[in-house]
C-alpha cells in the first residue's frame, strides 16, 4: 500500500491527451451548479455585510472576506482539477499524517470560539483544519478502498476503513466539533457503501452503532452538546437559551413566504434576532430574503451537483476515483440534511455548516479540492457510455 | 499450478447499480422531506411566522409625556424641564458571564461605586426585560462614550429624557420636592397607570402629592427594534402623548427668600440647626412661604443622587428631607393658650372682663403645678392673662372648661386633624381627650393632665402649620380655612385648569366678639412688652409666644424647649378688625436661649417684609442659656 513510486505512464497518458479533449471531458455543469451555489452564498454574505452595517469592500467583511476566499477556492479547484488525481494515491498515506498533524496543532494553539479550538489564526485569515481533514480523510479512504477491491467483502476491510477513521475522528472530537466527527461517519458509511463493502456487515454495524447511542450519550456527550441536541424537540422550553436559535430560525424561514422579504430585507436578518447569522444558520436567512423559491434552489442546486458527482462514480473507471466522488457525495448531502434540517427545526443543533453557503473558507476551500479532485477525474476518463 | 487468472479490478456493474440507486433514493428522500418541512413552515405556518416577525421585529413603547412645570404665584419658573442622558441597563441582555466587566466598565465611566451599581441592578422592581435607570443626567461626553461602546457594553442603553431643574435648589425643596426611582410596591399600584419600571417618580412636596397632575399621561409608538432592544425607527405613533398640567404655587420667592433670610440669621445667630417659618394669608388660606431648615438642595435628586449622599441626608440627625413645618409634630407651649381662652370665653365660663387671681403654682394633691415666672402676677383678665402668658390663670381656665371641651375648641381650630394643604406626609398632631388617653394608656386623664393640656404641654402636639393657621382663623374672625400651596393649576397651553378658591373648613362657632377679644389680647402680647421691644417696630403686629418644653430633664432639672412665636398683622394697623392678610408663625427647635429666638426670627421677617429701615433686632435674646425669657 503505502508506497511511494511513480507512475510515469499516467503522466504519458495526460501529455498525450490534447488540451482541448481535456476541456470536452470536463464537467461544465457540476462547475456551474458548483458556482451558483457559491453565487448564492455570496448574496448571503452580501445581506449578511449590510446586517453588520459595514462597507461591502471592507476586507473585514463577510462579503470581501468571501470573494478572498472564493478566490482562493477557484486556484486550488483548478490545481486539484489539472493535478492527476492518480498521483493523490501515492500521497495518500503522507496526507493522513499531514492531516492529523494539522489537527493536533489546531488542538494546540487552536482559538478559543465559545470554549472550543477549532480554528487556527493564518495571517489575517482563520482556519478551520477540521474542513480540510474531511477532504483529507475522503483521500485516504478512497486509496485504502481501491487498495483493498479483493476483500471488499470481508469484515476486516470494514474495520480497517473504521480504524483509519478513529484518529481523525478523535482528535476532532477533542476540539471539541462534534458535527465534523459525524460528517466523518457519514463520509466513512457512504465510501463503504459505495464502493461495494459488504452490505451484511456494514448492516451489522449501523446495528451496533445504534445500539451504542444510549452509551455515547451518557459518557461521550458534553452537557451542553446534550442541551443543544435535545433543544430542537422542543425549542419552547428554554426560549432564550438553548432553544432561542432554533425559535429564531423558524421564525425567519417561516417569514419568508414564496418571494422572501428580499435581500437585504429580512428583519429577522437585518435586526441581529438570528444569531451566528453568517455561519450555520445562514439557510435561515436565505429562506428568509429569498422565500421558499430561494430555498428550493439551493435544494435543487444540491441535487443537480451531487447527481453529477454521483455520474462521476459511476463513469469513473477505477476503483479509486469511485470512493473519492461517493465520498464527497456523501459529505453534500450528509452536510445538506443536516444543515437545512436544523435551520427548519427537524435536526438537532450540531454545527454542521452547509457547504457553499456558510460562510467559511476552510469549507470552500475543502470543497472546492473535492470538485477538483472530481473534474481531474472526469479529464482522466474516457467518457463511459451510460 | 494454476496460473492467477486475470481478474478485472472493476467491481460488477450490476451489483453497484442497486447501490447507486439506493444513494439516488437517499438524496430524493433527504431533499423531499426538506423540501415538504419548508412547505410546512413557509405556506402552512407562513402566517403565525410572519406574525412572529413583525412581533420580534416592532414592540410598543411608551412615548414619555412633557412633565408639568411648577410657576411661583407671581409667574416665576419654579422648576422647568432640561434634556439629559440617563444610562439604563435591560438586565434580560447582559450575559451573566460578562456582567462584572460591563459594571466595571460603567462604573468607571459613570464614576459609581460597582457595588452600587449592583444593587440597584438586583432591586430594579420589574422584570428581567424591564430597563433598570444605573445614573441619570450623565454628561453627553460620558453618553456618546458609552453610546460608542454598545458592543462591549450588551444590554446598557443610553436614553434621552428630560430632567427636572429646580431653579432655586434648597430653597424649596420641601415644598416642591424631587424625582427618584419608583419602588417595586408603587410601581405595582400604579402599573395600570402606565407607570414604568424605569420610571421617575415625584418623591416629596408637590411633586408627589401632584404627580398624577404633573405627570400627564403617556403615550405609545410601535418602535422597530432590533435584538438587542435598540431603537431604530419609529414605525407609528398610536397614541400621541399628553404634557402634564403645570402648577403655579402659592408661594412668593421674594416672601420665601426673607423668611428662609430670617431663619438661616436665627439659627446661625442662635447655633441653631432646626427652624420653621410660614407665612399665610389669612385671608385666602395661601402659604406665602414655607420654609424649613435645615433643607437639601433637590437638583441633586434630578441629577441622580449617590447612594452616599442620600444615606448622609436619611442619617442627618436634624432630618433635612423633612418638612418640619408639616411633618413633624411638637408640643405648642403657650400658643397653644389661643384654644383655652377662645374655648373658656366661647362656653361663658369666663367673663370678657372677669379677673382671675393668678399664683405661684396651683396646688393638686401632692403636686405644685408653677406659673413660669414662680410668682404669678396679681389678679388678671383674659387680655392680660394671654399678654403675660399666665400659667396659672390658665391652669384655671383649663379646669373650668374640662378635657373634652377643651379638646372641642381645639378641633375648632384645626388641631388634632391634617390641614389638607396637599403636601405629603402631614401629621395630624395629638388633641387628647378621655377617649384618646383612654385608647392609648388605657387610662382616663388625670386633673393634672387637664391643667397640662391647656398650656399646650402634656399631650398636646401640633405642627407648625396647624397654629399659624388657627391664628390665621383668629385674625381673619373666625374662618378656619384650609391652608394651599398650589394656587392654580394650568395645562400646556396657558389655559387654567382648576382656577383659586379659597377653602372653608369651617367657621369656628364662636362670637365675633370673642375673636376679637383674643385678637386684641395677642396684641396685647406685643405691647406689654413681654415680646420685648417688638412694639418699637413701627407696624401694628399681634402675636404669642411659646416655650414648649419637651424631653429629658437636665443636670439641674430643666428641660430643653422649643421656642415658638406666631404673628398677624392687621391691615389697617386695627387688630379689632378682622382684615389681616399676612400670619407669620416662627419655631425654633431645641433653642436653649436666653430669649425667645422664634420672636426675633419674625420680627426680623416683618422688618424686611415692610422694608422697615432700622434694624430692632436684638441678638443678644440668642444668647444660649436655659431662662424662660418670656413663655
Amino acid at each position: 500500500m503505502g508506497v511511494l513510486k511513480a507512475e510515469p505512464a499516467r503522466a504519458q497518458d495526460w501529455a498525450a491527451k490534447s488540451v482541448g479533449a481535456a476541456w470536452r471531458a470536463f464537467d461544465w455543469q457540476m462547475t456551474i451548479f458548483a458556482v451558483l451555489l457559491i453565487g448564492l452564498g455570496q448574496a448571503m454574505a452580501y445581506s449578511n455585510t449590510v446586517a453588520a452595517g459595514d462597507a461591502i469592500f471592507d476586507p473585514s467583511s463577510t462579503f470581501a472576506r468571501g470573494l478572498i476566499w472564493t478566490g482562493f477556492a477557484v486556484i486550488a479547484f483548478v490545481v486539484t482539477a489539472a493535478f492527476d488525481y492518480k498521483w493523490l494515491r501515492t500521497f495518500a498515506w503522507p496526507l493522513y499524517f499531514v492531516n492529523l498533524g494539522l489537527l493536533a496543532v489546531t488542538l494546540a494553539i487552536g482559538d478559543g470560539v465559545s470554549g472550543a479550538a477549532r480554528w487556527i489564526p493564518l495571517g489575517p485569515f482563520q482556519f478551520q483544519f477540521s474542513e480540510l481533514a474531511k477532504i483529507l480523510m475522503i483521500i485516504v479512504l478512497a486509496n485504502y478502498l481501491a487498495s483493498r477491491q479483493k476483500t471488499l467483502d470481508s469484515i476486516r476491510t470494514i474495520l480497517g476503513a473504521c480504524l483509519l477513521v478513529v484518529p481523525t475522528a478523535v482528535l476532532v472530537v477533542l476540539q471539541p466539533d462534534l458535527g465534523t466527527s459525524l460528517v466523518l461517519g457519514a463520509i466513512l458509511a457512504g465510501m463503504l457503501f459505495m464502493s461495494g463493502a459488504s452490505a451484511r456487515w456494514l448492516a451489522v454495524l449501523g446495528g451496533l452503532i445504534v445500539a451504542a447511542v444510549p452509551i455515547a450519550w451518557t459518557y461521550l456527550l458534553r452537557d451542553y452538546q446534550k442541551q443543544r441536541l435535545l433543544s430542537f424537540l422542543d425549542p419552547s422550553a428554554d426560549p432564550q437559551g438553548s432553544g432561542y436559535q432554533l425559535i429564531q430560525s423558524q421564525i425567519a424561514v417561516g417569514s419568508g413566504g414564496w418571494f422572501g422579504k428580499g435581500l437585504t430585507n429580512g428583519t429577522q436578518n437585518q435586526l441581529d434576532f438570528l444569531p451566528v447569522q453568517t455561519t450555520d444558520f445562514v439557510y435561515a436567512l436565505l429562506c428568509e430574503e429569498l422565500g421558499f423559491l430561494g430555498a428550493v434552489l439551493v435544494l435543487g442546486l444540491f441535487v443537480a451537483l451531487i447527481w453529477r458527482i454521483v455520474l462521476t462514480a459511476w463513469r469513473s473507471q477505477d476503483p479509486f476515483g469511485l470512493a473519492m466522488a461517493a465520498g464527497i457525495a456523501s459529505m453534500l448531502l450528509f452536510q445538506l440534511i443536516i444543515n437545512v434540517g436544523m435551520v427548519i427545526g427537524v435536526m438537532p443543533i450540531t454545527g454542521i455548516p452547509l457547504p457553499f453557503i456558510t460562510h467559511g473558507g476552510a469549507s470552500l476551500i475543502s470543497v472546492a479540492i473535492g470538485l477538483g479532485i472530481l473534474q481531474s477525474i472526469n479529464i482522466r476518463q474516457t467518457r463511459a457510455e451510460w | 499450478m494454476v496460473a492467477p487468472a486475470i481478474v478485472d479490478e472493476r467491481p460488477s456493474r450490476e451489483r453497484q447499480l442497486i447501490r447507486f440507486m439506493a444513494f439516488g433514493l437517499a438524496v430524493l428522500i433527504g431533499v423531499s422531506g426538506l423540501t415538504a418541512r419548508l412547505v410546512y413552515l413557509q405556506f402552512v405556518r407562513g402566517e403565525v411566522y410572519q406574525a412572529r416577525a413583525e412581533q420580534n421585529r416592532s414592540v410598543a413603547q411608551a412615548i414619555p409625556s412633557t412633565r408639568g412645570l411648577i410657576y411661583d404665584r407671581r409667574g416665576h419658573v419654579l422648576v422647568s424641564n432640561e434634556p439629559s442622558y440617563a444610562i439604563k441597563v435591560r438586565p434580560s441582555d447582559l450575559p451573566l458571564s460578562k456582567r462584572d466587566d460591563v459594571v466595571t466598565r460603567l462604573s468607571a465611566l459613570l464614576g459609581i461605586p460597582v457595588a452600587d451599581i449592583n444593587m440597584t441592578i438586583d432591586s430594579n422592581p420589574g422584570s428581567r426585560f424591564d430597563l433598570v435607570r444605573i445614573a441619570q443626567d450623565v454628561p453627553i461626553a460620558t453618553a456618546n462614550l458609552i453610546a460608542e461602546e454598545r458592543l462591549e457594553l450588551p444590554g446598557v442603553e443610553v436614553a434621552v429624557e428630560s430632567k427636572r431643574h429646580y431653579t432655586y435648589g434648597p430653597l424649596l425643596s420641601q415644598v416642591i420636592g424631587y424625582p427618584g426611582a419608583i419602588d417595586a410596591e408603587t410601581l405595582k399600584a400604579l402599573r395600570d397607570q402606565g407607570y414604568l419600571p424605569d420610571d421617575l417618580i415625584g418623591q416629596a412636596g408637590v411633586e408627589a402629592s401632584y404627580e398624577s397632575t404633573l405627570r400627564g399621561v403617556y403615550g405609545q409608538e410601535t418602535i422597530e427594534r432590533d435584538a438587542t432592544g435598540r431603537k431604530l425607527q419609529v414605525l407609528s405613533t398610536d397614541r400621541e402623548a399628553q404634557p402634564g398640567d403645570s402648577l403655579v404655587l402659592t408661594i412668593d420667592t421674594k416672601q420665601q427668600q426673607l423668611a428662609q433670610k430670617a431663619v438661616v440669621w436665627a439659627m446661625r445667630r442662635a447655633g441653631l440647626k432646626r427652624g420653621v417659618m410660614i407665612v399665610e394669608n389669612p385671608q385666602t388660606g395661601e402659604i406665602l412661604a414655607m420654609v424649613s431648615l435645615p433643607t437639601y438642595d433637590d437638583n441633586k435628586f434630578a441629577e441622580g443622587i449617590s447612594r452616599r449622599d442620600f444615606q448622609a441626608l436619611l442619617r442627618n440627625p436634624e432630618k433635612p428631607l423633612l418638612n418640619h413645618a408639616i411633618n413633624e409634630q411638637f408640643p405648642p407651649g403657650s400658643t397653644y393658650k389661643l384654644v383655652t381662652g377662645l374655648g373658656v370665653l366661647s362656653d361663658r365660663k369666663l367673663g370678657p372682663t372677669e379677673l382671675v387671681q393668678t399664683k405661684a403654682y396651683i396646688q393638686l394633691g401632692p403636686d405644685k403645678y408653677w406659673d413660669w415666672n414662680r410668682a404669678g402676677f396679681g389678679r388678671l383678665d383674659i387680655r392680660s392673662g394671654f399678654a403675660h402668658s399666665s400659667d396659672t390663670f390658665f391652669y384655671q381656665m383649663a379646669q373650668r372648661l374640662g378635657i373634652q371641651r377643651l379638646a372641642y375648641w381645639a378641633h375648632q381650630l384645626g388641631f388634632g386633624a391634617k390641614s389638607g394643604i396637599g403636601l405629603p406626609g402631614e401629621v395630624p398632631g395629638i388633641v387628647p381627650d378621655n377617649q384618646w388617653k383612654q385608647d392609648i394608656f388605657g387610662q382616663p386623664i388625670f386633673p393634672g393632665e387637664v391643667l397640662q393640656a391647656g398650656i399646650g404641654q402634656g399631650y398636646d402636639t401640633v405642627t407648625p402649620l396647624q397654629i399659624l393657621n388657627a391664628y390665621a382663623a383668629l385674625a381673619n374672625g373666625g374662618k378656619l380655612l384650609q391652608p394651599q400651596i398650589v394656587r392654580e393649576v394650568v395645562d400646556a397651553d396657558g389655559t387654567v385648569v382648576r382656577p383659586f378658591a379659597p377653602k372653608l373648613l369651617h367657621r369656628v362657632k364662636t362670637s365675633a366678639r370673642n375673636l376679637e377679644i383674643m385678637r386684641l389680647a395677642a396684641r396685647q402680647v406685643v405691647t406689654s412688652r413681654h415680646t420685648f421691644n417688638l412694639v418699637d417696630v413701627p407696624i401694628v403686629i399681634a402675636g404669642k409666644t411659646g416655650t414648649a418644653e419637651f424631653g429629658v430633664r437636665d443636670s439641674k432639672g430643666r428641660l430643653p424647649f422649643h421656642n415658638w412665636f406666631v404673628a398677624f398683622v392687621p391691615k389697617h394697623g386695627n387688630v379689632a378688625r378682622p382684615d389681616s392678610e399676612l400670619a407669620v408663625i416662627g419655631f425654633a427647635y431645641d433653642s436653649n436661649t436666653v430669649g425667645n429666638v422664634a420672636t426675633e426670627m419674625v420680627k426680623y421677617y416683618l422688618q424686611m417684609h415692610f422694608n422697615v429701615r432700622h434694624d430692632y433686632r436684638l441678638s443678644y435674646l440668642l444668647n444660649r442659656g436655659n431662662f424662660y425669657g418670656g413663655n
